[in-house]
């Protein structure tokens, strides 16, 4: 117990480990307070949709009352990606993919990909949230604690002493370490209770799944630190080269990937889908209306008793032509879904093996702001369609007014996603690294 | 202070950086990136405008396949506004990655730009994209730093300095002699990349696709020579001012990290912060609102619209709409599209203000950050920064607004006056040759003139950061100690 007093004191001793670990501190309390603003527009966000939803309902009822096709046709229904308060940590995609989505029953595939309003240059420039400090700024504190722990004792010629006197040099090396890491763990705990205490976030199993790979994260930056150090080069050498490291791991690599995986996917099935829509549902303005009507009762059959009527202009022709939209889009759109769901188990693929692009896609998974989560949201969006399409259209074809329904049930309505955390899958490649890396220094831990 | 022995200075700088073995593994990664980076950044480039061509064409082509029909059909039935991806994207992507690019353009309505490749990418996308401007920006100046960083504090350190100094060697002569022979290292990694470059631009043909594409080469070329004087004078001033090497290589790699990763992304988080952007529905209803009480044509009591009606009636001293000698309903609808557009635009315009307000913090850092100018200057003269994505999207609404008045002026001169409203059926229609007659959408590229004039700030901090990186490579020649 007292040599590891000792060792602590001998690594506070220094002015510049104070100052990383205050610099890291600030930065990362900085970063919570950007991830809570984020979560307050969010949430300021959601609290205007719900005010806005009643208003624009009542506005329309009042203009259209004796006409409900048309009513329908402007009115527009909302339907939330209920917040998970770890976005604060890991802002993810959601500054990028709006959180609310706000659809009329008409096509479908037209409102799909509406975006938010985004500065691009704030996209580029990426959020500083915890998460950023924890991937970017917590590896390079790694290496400044670490990257002399072996070499300051050979330069300064206290390590034949060591040599002699310790019971294990490895011991003596890992407990220096193992100081170190404790003292930068407490860091990571310290920040993260803050961020629990101004994000009110509530101890789940995805919080503590979120500690526990950045814990595993760190793991993985000393076991290359000690890969490097057991060496026994110089400190100067060590310095540049785990900084490589670092450029390479952090900016080389993830870069290379990103340009890989958007050269050998594009995806031009987004803009094929975008003219197909349009063209599956403007062309029947000029086609045979029986024909529009037909197909539109092939897809819902139970429609059928309300007949072909083709005198003029009629809701039900028109709805049926918007209908089309989605239903003569559909072998784009699928094409489209294939390919960002290829692109994205692509990326992930590459991913897994590089630990720092991992630790991102996992602490987005937990926060719900991850690209396949969008997705699921998006579908789940349509279904939200669908069941208003669904709703609305016998009422609308019978030609009645808007007073027979009760609007009072269309309240904005919440997407939830239950995802259970798989512990395991979840850490277990960020503990294969460490160990690989480890595994690796074996033959370098004989020699010492 | 004599030309021969700063010749001699550089020269030997170069000989001792060169001879080296990690060099020359150094130099072999980085042109392989480099080669890599640009493979890339082509192919991306043919992809991507074959992509947003083909998909312009196949829109124009449904666009005229329209049969005879009435105007106001045409206006909903709307077309598509492909940004065409700018040549020297293929160099830096800047913002390429994060701007949509599709638009769908229709009557009574601003659609968002939608498409962009982030919105098809994963959270790791945010790590960046490996690009020619990224290794010249974010990589070289890291060798330049690992190159230059013992240059004089080593000599100081084994005491070559002393003697060099006791000799007849002035600190000054020393100083601008090294930092030339490093500035001619960080030419060797340099050269070779704006040479590849230079014949992908001519190979390619695509030069019309900007304005002033060689000016803007040249400028960029212009721009990356002085931030490479920069930072090899820097990392001299350094050196000679660290106890030694490795103090020297410390804080090389502090204001690296400070410059490079740390300052620009909290400028643009703190630009977000102070100056929120509102949400969609936010921005939305702040505009419907203001359409309602100017006048909302889609409601058939608006006192606007009744009071226009009125006046219209009472000048062609006519009863009803019907005797009117042009299509009222055509006419009401231009009215509408007009008022709603310049509500739109003005509040567009707001928006876009706040979006440089948070921009501006990054601009303005740029006096203090030569890494953020250089970055700045590449980025807006390559086409790929904000002002010409909202270039692209100004354009684009422009000919939104002509489509949908256009076809509101066709309205009220070709369809009966006796039709009162709908655009349904085969009887109040026009020939189709009005479709063809209407210009198909052609994204013009940004002005020069407009990119130098957002580019200026950060030219001028670079020109600065010269004077600045010169004035205190003579400062310390005269402070500098030998021991």
């Amino acid at each position: 117990m007292k040599t590891y007093i000792l060792f602590l004191q001998q690594c506070i001793r220094s002015k510049e480990v104070w100052i990383s670990l205050l610099l890291i501190t600030v930065l990362g309390i900085i970063a919570i307070n950007i991830g809570n603003k984020h979560i307050e527009r969010q949430q300021q966000a959601i609290a205007e949709v719900n005010e806005y939803q009643k208003t624009h309902v009542d506005r329309q009822i009042a203009l259209h009352n004796d006409d409900l096709g048309l009513l329908l046709y402007y009115t527009k229904f909302s339907y939330i990606n209920s917040l998970n308060p770890l976005a604060g940590i890991s802002i993810g995609q959601t500054d990028v993919n709006p959180i609310v989505k706000q659809i009329t029953i008409k096509t479908f595939e037209a409102q799909r990909f509406d975006t938010d309003l985004v500065n691009p240059m704030n996209l580029q420039s990426g959020n500083l949230d915890l998460s950023f400090v924890i991937i970017y700024l917590f590896p390079l504190l790694v290496i400044v604690l670490s990257f002399n722990v072996v070499s300051e004792e050979t330069e300064t010629g206290t390590w034949q002493l060591v040599a002699i006197q310790a019971t294990s040099k490895l011991r003596f090396i890992i407990s220096k370490l193992a100081i170190r890491f404790v003292l930068l763990v407490s860091v990571l705990i310290l920040l993260f209770c803050i961020a629990k205490f101004v994000m009110n976030i509530p101890f789940t199993s995805r919080f503590l799944a979120m500690i526990a790979l950045a814990i595993c994260y760190i793991i993985f930056w000393f076991a290359l630190s000690f890969f490097v150090i057991i060496h026994k080069k110089t400190s100067g050498f060590n310095a540049l080269l785990l900084l490589s490291a670092w450029l390479v791991l952090l900016i080389l690599i993830p870069a290379g990937i990103n340009s890989y995986v958007s050269l050998k996917y594009p995806v031009p099935e987004a803009l094929s889908t975008a003219i197909a829509q349009r063209d599956g549902y403007h062309v029947k303005w000029d086609t045979d209306k029986t024909a529009t009507i037909a197909k539109f009762y092939k897809h819902y059959p139970q429609f059928e008793k309300y007949g072909y009527p083709t005198d003029g202009f009629n809701w039900l022709w028109y709805y049926a032509m918007q209908q089309m939209g989605d239903d003569d889009s559909k072998k784009e759109r699928e094409a489209l879904n294939k390919k960002i769901r290829l692109r994205e188990q692509t990326s992930k693929k590459l991913a897994t093996a590089v630990p720092n692009m991992y630790i991102q896609l996992i602490f987005n998974q937990l926060s719900g702001t991850s690209m396949s989560q969008q997705l699921n949201y998006l579908d789940a969006t349509r279904q939200f369609h669908e069941k208003l399409r669904l709703f609305f259209y016998p009422t609308i074809f019978e030609g009645k007014k808007a007073d027979v329904i009760d609007w009072s049930q269309f309240t904005p309505e919440y997407y939830k996603e239950r995802l259970p955390v798989s512990w395991l899958q979840t850490i277990l490649p960020m503990i294969l690294a460490s160990l690989f890396i480890f595994l690796l220094s074996i033959p370098m831990i004989k020699k010492l | 202070m004599k030309w021969v022995n700063i010749r001699l200075f550089a020269l030997n700088f170069w000989r001792n950086a060169t001879n080296l073995k990690a060099f020359y593994v150094l130099y072999f990664i980085f042109i392989v990136l480099a080669g890599y980076a640009i493979v890339n950044g082509v192919q991306n480039h043919i992809t991507q405008n074959n992509i947003r061509q083909d998909h312009q064409v196949k829109a124009r082509q449904s666009w005229e396949a329209n049969p005879d029909k009435h105007p106001h059909r045409m206006s909903h039935f709307g077309t598509f506004a492909f940004r065409k991806h700018p040549p020297l994207a293929m160099f830096d992507y800047g913002l390429e990655s994060f701007t949509g690019n599709t638009i769908f353009l229709e009557a009574h309505q601003q659609n968002s730009v939608n498409f962009s490749e982030a919105t098809f990418s994963t959270g790791t996308l945010r790590f960046g994209e490996l690009s020619l401007a990224l290794l010249l920006q974010l990589v070289l100046p890291l060798i330049i730093f690992f190159i230059g960083f013992p240059s004089v504090a080593a000599d100081r350190q084994n005491g070559t300095l002393k003697i060099l100094l006791s000799q007849g060697a002035s600190w000054k002569e020393l100083l601008i002699g090294k930092s030339m022979g490093l500035l001619a290292i960080s030419l060797l990694y340099f050269i070779p990349v704006f040479l590849l470059l230079t014949i992908t631009l001519i190979t390619g043909n695509d030069q019309a696709m900007s304005d002033h594409l060689w000016l803007r080469f040249i400028l960029i070329g212009l721009g990356y020579l002085v931030f490479l004087c920069i930072v090899s004078i820097l990392t001299i001033v350094v050196s000679a001012t660290s106890s030694s090497p490795k103090n020297a290589l410390l804080r090389l790699l502090g204001i690296w990290l400070l410059f490079l990763v740390l300052l620009p992304k909290s400028a643009q988080a703190l630009g977000n912060y102070w100056f929120p952007t509102p949400s969609k529905l936010a921005f939305q209803s702040a505009i419907e609102k203001e359409v309602i009480e100017q006048g909302d044509s889609h409601n058939p009591d608006d006192p606007h619209y009744q009071h226009l009606k009125d006046s219209v009636l009472k000048a062609h001293n006519v009863d009803e709409v019907t005797d009117l000698p042009f299509n009222y309903s055509g006419f009401v609808m231009r009215e509408g599209e007009k008022i709603s557009s310049a509500l739109y635009r003005k509040h567009h315009e707001a928006l876009v203000n706040i979006y440089k307000k948070q921009n501006n913090v990054t601009h303005f850092s740029s006096f203090i950050n030569p890494f953020t100018a250089i970055k700045l200057v590449s980025m807006t003269l390559s086409e790929t920064d904000f002002s010409s994505y909202m270039d692209f999207q100004n354009k684009a609404d422009d000919y939104r607004y002509q489509l949908a008045q256009t076809m509101n002026e066709l309205q009220m001169e070709y369809i009966s006056p006796k039709k009162a409203s709908g655009s349904e059926g085969k009887k109040h229609i026009i020939d189709h040759t009005h479709w063809s007659a209407f210009q198909d959408f052609s994204h013009e590229p940004i002005k020069f003139s407009n990119s130098i004039k957002i580019a200026f700030p950060a030219l001028l901090s670079l020109m600065l950061w010269t004077i600045v990186a010169m004035v205190w490579l003579v400062i310390t020649s005269k402070r500098a100690k030998a021991i």
